[in-house]
């Protein structure tokens, strides 16, 4: 299947999760023991149950997951939704980000029946009865589907996300012509909710050194801007066999992202200038 | 984080740096795999013509000028090829001292294949 982009869900998945024992080659304090169930309010009509993973850091006990079932005539009607459903009428401690509710912010960045994506744009209708949810992956969590991302902030501003320019400041704005404006469309709108990098096999064998999709895009988003004078150094910085060549196309970071956008395609944009400036 | 670490994240993500190289593997990787693709056609063409044909007309095809400069450069790329592909999949899954033995093993290995073949091809092409 040839990948454009991730508007859409995926009609048809062979595995909802790959066929092995959920605890398979996990670590002994990361295991999932078996978690809660909490019903229904009487008198709900309809529900609908959520496989939630929790952890609590403050318990000596592994992660598990619990199971909730939502009354979606009380709910609205995405997943964020549910979650605030169940933080505010069954169970306070569930705790994850959010902010704007609106795709914006890229703070509900969960993984979803097996795929990243924004908690706030993702249809409750979307997934399947159980829904599973659980924090991205790859990530040390800090709490139920709180990830902690320190990480992958720094790898974003190691690739130093602002424009640099020798050049002494003009008196008003620095003048782009439309046609360099427009050489930043699918790259501005990257809100850094790390569902790319998340899902990336390549950050999951080598994320200490790869940079992953989310800051590599970064990374070309202030290449392609007409007004940065700082090419060269940035170019320096991302040509290692690590932080850029570890991306084989795989593609799973343009098939996950919420905004659409193509984080393959501006890792392939930064490969090809680098071999342009030597040829 | 399996021990303490006071490093703060950014050094630990700066590391030792940028190796400010990549992108001639990276090409070479592309520029073989072009050169393989008429040469792979035309070897497996040439097999399946001669399949049936016995073992003399064979070596006396293997003699032919054109035939012994391709079949060299076949190996030359086909292994150098080989060894750039099995780089890339060594520093995927492999660290620390086990990624540098089997990167040694891999571009011995390869160039040690390689000679072999083209010296095996010149004794053909040059014996009476
Ligand atoms: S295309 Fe590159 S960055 Fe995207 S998921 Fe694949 S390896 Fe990762
Ligand atoms: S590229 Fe997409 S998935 Fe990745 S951080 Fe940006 S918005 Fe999120
Ligand atoms: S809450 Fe802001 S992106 Fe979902």
């Amino acid at each position: 299947m040839i990948i454009a982009s991730s508007d859409q869900v995926s009609r048809a998945t062979l595995f909802k999760r790959f066929p092995v024992p959920r605890n398979f080659g996990i670590a002994r304090d990361s295991r999932i023991g078996p978690g809660k169930r909490w019903p229904a309010p009487a008198g709900a009509i309809r529900t609908k149950s959520f496989e939630i993973y929790r952890y609590d850091p403050d318990t000596p006990e592994n992660p598990r997951v619990d199971t909730f079932e939502v009354d979606l005539d009380d709910s609205g009607p995405m997943v964020l939704d549910a979650l605030i459903w169940i933080k505010n009428k069954v169970d306070p401690t569930l705790t994850f980000r959010r902010s704007c509710r609106e795709g914006v912010c890229g703070s509900c960045a969960m993984n979803m029946d097996g795929t990243n994506w924004l908690a706030c744009t993702r249809f409750i209708s979307d997934l399947s009865t159980p829904a599973t949810i659980y924090p991205l992956t790859n990530m040390r969590i800090i709490k139920d589907l709180v990830p902690d991302q320190t990480h992958l902030f720094a790898q974003y501003e190691m690739i130093q996300p602002w424009l640099q320019s020798e050049t002494p400041d003009p008196e008003g704005e620095r003048l782009q012509s439309s046609a360099e404006r427009s050489r930043l469309d699918g790259y501005y709108e990257c809100i850094l909710c790390f569902c790319c990098t998340s899902g990336c096999p390549s950050h999951w064998w080598n994320g200490d050194r790869f940079l992953g999709p989310a800051a590599l895009l970064q990374a070309e988003r202030w290449l392609a801007d007409s007004r940065d004078e700082a090419t060269e150094e940035r170019l320096d910085l991302l040509e290692d066999p690590f932080r850029l060549y570890r991306c084989h196309t795989i593609l799973n970071c343009t098939r996950t992202c919420p905004k659409g956008l193509n984080p393959g395609k501006a890792i392939a944009e930064i490969k090809k200038l680098v071999v342009e400036r030597r040829s | 984080m399996e021990h303490r670490n006071t490093q703060s994240p950014l050094a630990r993500a700066i590391g030792l740096g940028s190796a400010k190289e990549g992108s001639g593997h990276w090409w070479a990787e592309r520029v073989s795999a072009i050169a393989l693709v008429p040469l792979t056609l035309w070897l497996a063409a040439a097999l399946i013509a001669h399949t049936g044909s016995s073992h003399a007309a064979f070596i006396a095809w293997l003699k032919t000028p054109y035939v012994t400069a391709l079949m060299i450069l076949l190996l030359i790329a086909a292994f150098h090829h080989t060894a750039l592909g099995l780089q890339v999949v060594i520093e995927d899954y492999l660290h620390t001292w086990k990624k540098f033995t089997a990167m040694i093993a891999v571009r011995l290995g390869c160039v040690a294949l390689a000679v072999v073949g083209i010296i095996a091809t010149l004794q053909i092409a040059f014996a009476g």
